[in-house]
């Protein structure tokens, strides 16, 4: 009886502890959850080489131009630019006036703590800081070879002790206090696209020099929302920035983006506080989902089949409120050849283990059937694609891949040599990488899979030491030249073109496209050169993705998106709605 | 020996362990090891940008520098910046101390108290049904793999039935708190069972020795026998377990750590690895063999205290 009562009373206590452990939530404030799927390296703008570092670094610094919110296809609209720039007849020139009266956070940095001004030379510092070799930035490639005398400044400046930033470049001038003018090399077109990238976002020198190799971890930009400093954790809280600029809410939209004009013209950002999880694991960033903690997630593989069927969400999903968003990306996954290898010259080959592979199976397989089948390497979304372009060598056409790799020279596969299939480290991959190997097992093609844990994988790609390899490629802008230069030859490894492709005519037509403004001449050209990889075989197109989101119900104006490094500052929670559905949490 | 001398001397064994430490990572990370260039540069690097970066983190420089800079590294514990994230390693290491050691000191504590008082339960009533029961859950709980039971913990006890907090952690006291009661109770069921097993062999090994035969044909209780004679003279190899374990404290738990979303060391560590940033991968295996040689001596001390026939030499 005794042990009974301590039992029941170590219970209780128990369960009184417990229930004091979490946290609950106040569904009356206006804070933003979100989840983070990988570690948030820093926050200076010049190493935001990935997505998700972009994504936080775009909450605190802001650049010239950005994407319009509720435009598709993108639309490059003014950011911390006043208007949109001038370009000069010859496309060299461009000229941008600045938004005056904008300031940069606060910061002890500055006198009095209080945020300068952003002036037109805070870019040219930006600028420079991502052309100075000693800062190793992961921007570089934006502008390597763009504009006129700042390769020869980076040169130059690698050799001396301390580089020098007063030093003038020609294509880089503040003109005057608002204005900004690049002069390009050579045309580039694309090159406005990079100045919406967090690569050239603006920084101001004094927090740099305050700061030094610190700097990372104390970001001050003109942004919406301010965070004092980084301590590395897996919980990031921004809070609103009291000095951001009058910006409002756009009141204009794409038709498919119409229903999120709710708050057109109201005063960004639109939510007090931001919090950001960082979670690398799918299981418990899902869990949290599921119980009201943030406010939208993809849904992950493994849990596709249960909560999402026939494109709709479960309706026990549903009648908590949940919201399935399902966009397609800017993106394609491919099996790669090294042409450097003489044996993939063959063009039959190539052509015959394409058809040889079935790669609707694979997207029931891998992406539970939500993707598209790629038909060449430019993903729909981007001009330079025809939508009805069937490309004639995708499988699975087991007869006619037969065929191909017997006219190739190896019927049955005899006289092929074993080809070497390189995966990153992952149960995915392999799962992939093994169901690759059955399919050309089919024809007779003998596959072997070696896997390598990432930073090896991409060391051999680079290092051209691959004969075969899978691959996927995310557009850093919307423009088909970031799909075509894939296959252009003077980016062979070490640069994007792991496939190490190389066809003087093909390049021929590259260099005369990319310097092309946008028009329909160029996106016809765009299409010629697109169904001539295509039908080249040069790899094997896989698939372009689309991306499953579930959102809460309380959660306004969000539409996922891949290049929008900025959009929390538009999403908005409905208290109102959170405080009704949280309940059926 | 004097015990100071003996200090003194195995001390200076740090020497020749640090110096082969850093023979062995800079090996692996010269020779086995992918260039980090190719993962820091990302995925449009050219060949100038790599030469001018192995340049910048002294990659350029002949092996036998680089190895000399290695070994300054580990006499000086000056571990520079990390390559991947640009941080202050050392500010990183404070950092992440803190939150590892928020799961693996009470985990320690616990789990220790725990699996040595079940072993001297079960030791004192071999053979009964508590121990049989003990030792199943003890199988039980070594054959379960870990990830189940994290999840299991996860989805239960953090989803649905809300006691826990599912992910996360905050730093300071007691903002921490809620963050790591669920991932430290469900490490002590992932390790109770080999720890209680090795215990319980520990302790019923001298639970037979003649003298404990001797000590109970005097008449002297069940609780003075265990306690004082079999526990006490079961302290080297208990000692030795506890105290092996205490400079992986710090290193924190590798795969709890990323699943429970807690910014440790051992979540540290796995990125490091993931990214080539050989200046982290190097300042952790360095902590850990000056820790581990640390408390080697300490343990060494320890036995003269627990067992005063134990000599020092």
């Amino acid at each position: 009886m005794k042990l009974r009562n301590i039992l029941l009373s170590v219970m209780s206590a128990s369960l009184l502890i417990f229930s004091g452990c979490t946290k609950k939530q106040n569904p009356n404030e206006k804070i933003l959850n979100l989840i983070s799927v990988t570690e948030i390296k820093g926050y200076d703008p010049i190493q935001a080489d990935d997505l998700y570092s972009g994504r936080e670094i775009s909450k605190i610094y802001e650049g010239l131009l950005q994407y319009h919110w509720l435009k598709m296809p993108y639309e490059l609209v003014p950011n911390l630019a006043a208007e949109m720039p001038t370009i000069s007849k010859d496309g060299i020139t461009y000229t941008f006036k600045l938004r005056q009266g904008v300031k940069f956070q606060d910061d002890i940095a500055f006198p009095g703590g209080k945020g300068r001004e952003m002036e037109a030379s805070d870019f040219v510092y930006s600028i420079k800081r991502m052309a100075d070799s000693r800062n190793q930035s992961t921007g570089w490639w934006t502008l390597d070879g763009k504009l006129k005398g700042l390769n020869e400044w980076r040169d130059k400046n690698s050799k001396l002790a301390v580089s020098n930033y007063d030093e003038e470049v020609e294509g880089l001038k503040a003109i005057d206090k608002y204005t900004l003018q690049f002069k390009l090399a050579k045309t580039f077109p694309q090159f406005i696209y990079t100045l919406a990238m967090p690569f050239a976002y603006a920084v101001p020198k004094e927090v740099v020099a305050k700061y030094g190799k610190e700097f990372i971890n104390h970001p001050v930009g003109t942004g919406p929302y301010v965070l004092p400093i980084f301590d590395q954790g897996k919980k990031i809280t921004y809070t609103k920035n009291p000095t951001f600029r009058e910006k409002f809410y756009p009141s204009d939209a794409s038709p498919e983006l119409k229903h999120l004009l709710g708050d057109a013209g109201k005063r960004l950002p639109l939510v007090d506080k931001v919090v950001v999880y960082v979670m690398k694991e799918s299981q418990p960033a899902w869990l949290k989902l599921n119980k009201g903690e943030v406010d939208y997630y993809s849904v992950p593989k493994d849990n596709f089949a249960s909560a999402v069927k026939d494109n709709k969400l479960s309706d026990e999903l549903t009648a908590k409120g949940f919201i399935l968003e399902i966009a397609p990306q800017l993106d394609v996954t491919y099996t790669a050849f090294n042409f450097e290898n003489k044996l993939f010259h063959n063009k039959k080959l190539r052509q015959a283990m394409y058809m040889a592979y079935d790669e609707g199976k694979a997207n029931t397989l891998f992406y539970n059937n939500t993707a598209f089948p790629a038909q060449s390497i430019i993903p729909p979304g981007i001009a330079g694609i025809n939508p009805n372009y069937k490309n004639p060598f995708k499988g699975p056409k087991l007869e006619e891949a037969k065929k191909l790799l017997a006219e190739a020279g190896y019927p049955g596969g005899i006289g092929l040599p074993e080809l070497k299939y390189d995966i990153p480290d992952s149960t995915t991959s392999r799962q992939m990488g093994e169901y690759f190997q059955k399919q050309m097992e089919q024809i007779g093609v003998k596959i072997k899979i070696l896997s390598s844990p990432w930073p090896e994988f991409q060391a051999k790609v680079k290092k051209k030491s691959v004969e075969i390899y899978g691959l996927a490629w995310g557009a850093d802008y919307p423009d088909a030249e970031n799909f075509l230069q894939l296959f252009y030859g003077p980016n062979k490894s070490p640069g994007a073109n792991g496939s190490n492709y190389d066809e003087p005519g093909f390049n021929k037509e590259f260099e005369v496209a990319t310097q092309m403004q946008d028009s329909p001449e160029r996106t016809a050209k765009y299409e010629k050169m697109n169904k001539f990889l295509a039908e080249e075989v040069v790899a094997l197109f896989g698939v372009h993705r689309q991306a499953y989101i579930m959102e809460q119900g309380w959660l306004r104006n969000y539409h996922p998106t891949d290049l929008h490094h900025d959009a929390v500052q538009y999403l908005n929670i409905d208290t109102a709605k959170k405080a009704e559905l949280i309940k059926k949490f | 020996m004097n015990l100071y001398a003996y200090i003194f001397r195995r001390l200076l064994y740090v020497i020749p362990v640090l110096l082969g430490v850093c023979l062995i990572i800079f090996v692996l990370f010269n020779l086995v090891a992918p260039d980090p260039a190719y993962t820091l540069l990302g995925k449009h690097a050219t060949l100038k940008q790599i030469a001018e970066l192995h340049h910048e983190l002294g990659m350029d420089k002949p092996y036998f520098m680089q190895y000399l800079d290695t070994v300054k590294t580990a006499f000086t514990f000056d571990f520079g910046y990390s390559w991947s994230s640009k941080q202050n390693i050392w500010e990183m290491i404070k950092t992440g101390a803190g939150p590892s050691l928020a799961i693996t000191g009470p985990l320690f504590v616990f789990s220790n108290i725990i699996a040595i008082s079940l072993a001297l339960l079960v030791a004192f009533y071999r053979g009964k049904l508590i121990d049989k029961f003990v030792l199943i859950l003890s199988i039980a709980g070594m054959s379960i793999p870990s990830l189940a039971v994290v999840l299991f913990g996860q989805y239960f006890f953090a989803y649905k039935l809300g006691w826990f907090e599912i992910s996360g952690y905050e730093f300071g006291f007691p903002n921490f708190i809620p963050y790591v009661i669920l991932p430290i109770i469900l490490y002590i069921v992932i390790s109770f069972g080999a720890d209680t097993r090795f215990y319980r062999t520990v302790i019923l090994d001298e639970a037979y020795q003649d003298y404990v035969r001797t000590a109970r044909s005097k008449g002297l209780s069940e609780l003075k026998v265990m306690f004082k004679h079999v526990l006490k003279n079961s302290m080297i190899p208990i000692l030795t377990n506890i105290i092996i374990q205490i400079p992986s404290l710090i290193l924190g738990l590798l795969f709890a750590e990323s699943f429970f979303s807690i910014p440790g060391l051992g979540a540290m560590t796995i990125n490091a690895i993931n990214n080539s940033d050989f200046p982290v991968i190097k300042a952790m295996t360095i902590m850990s063999a000056v820790g581990f040689i640390l408390f080697g001596v300490l343990t060494d001390v320890l036995y003269t205290v627990v067992d005063p026939r134990m000599k020092l030499n």
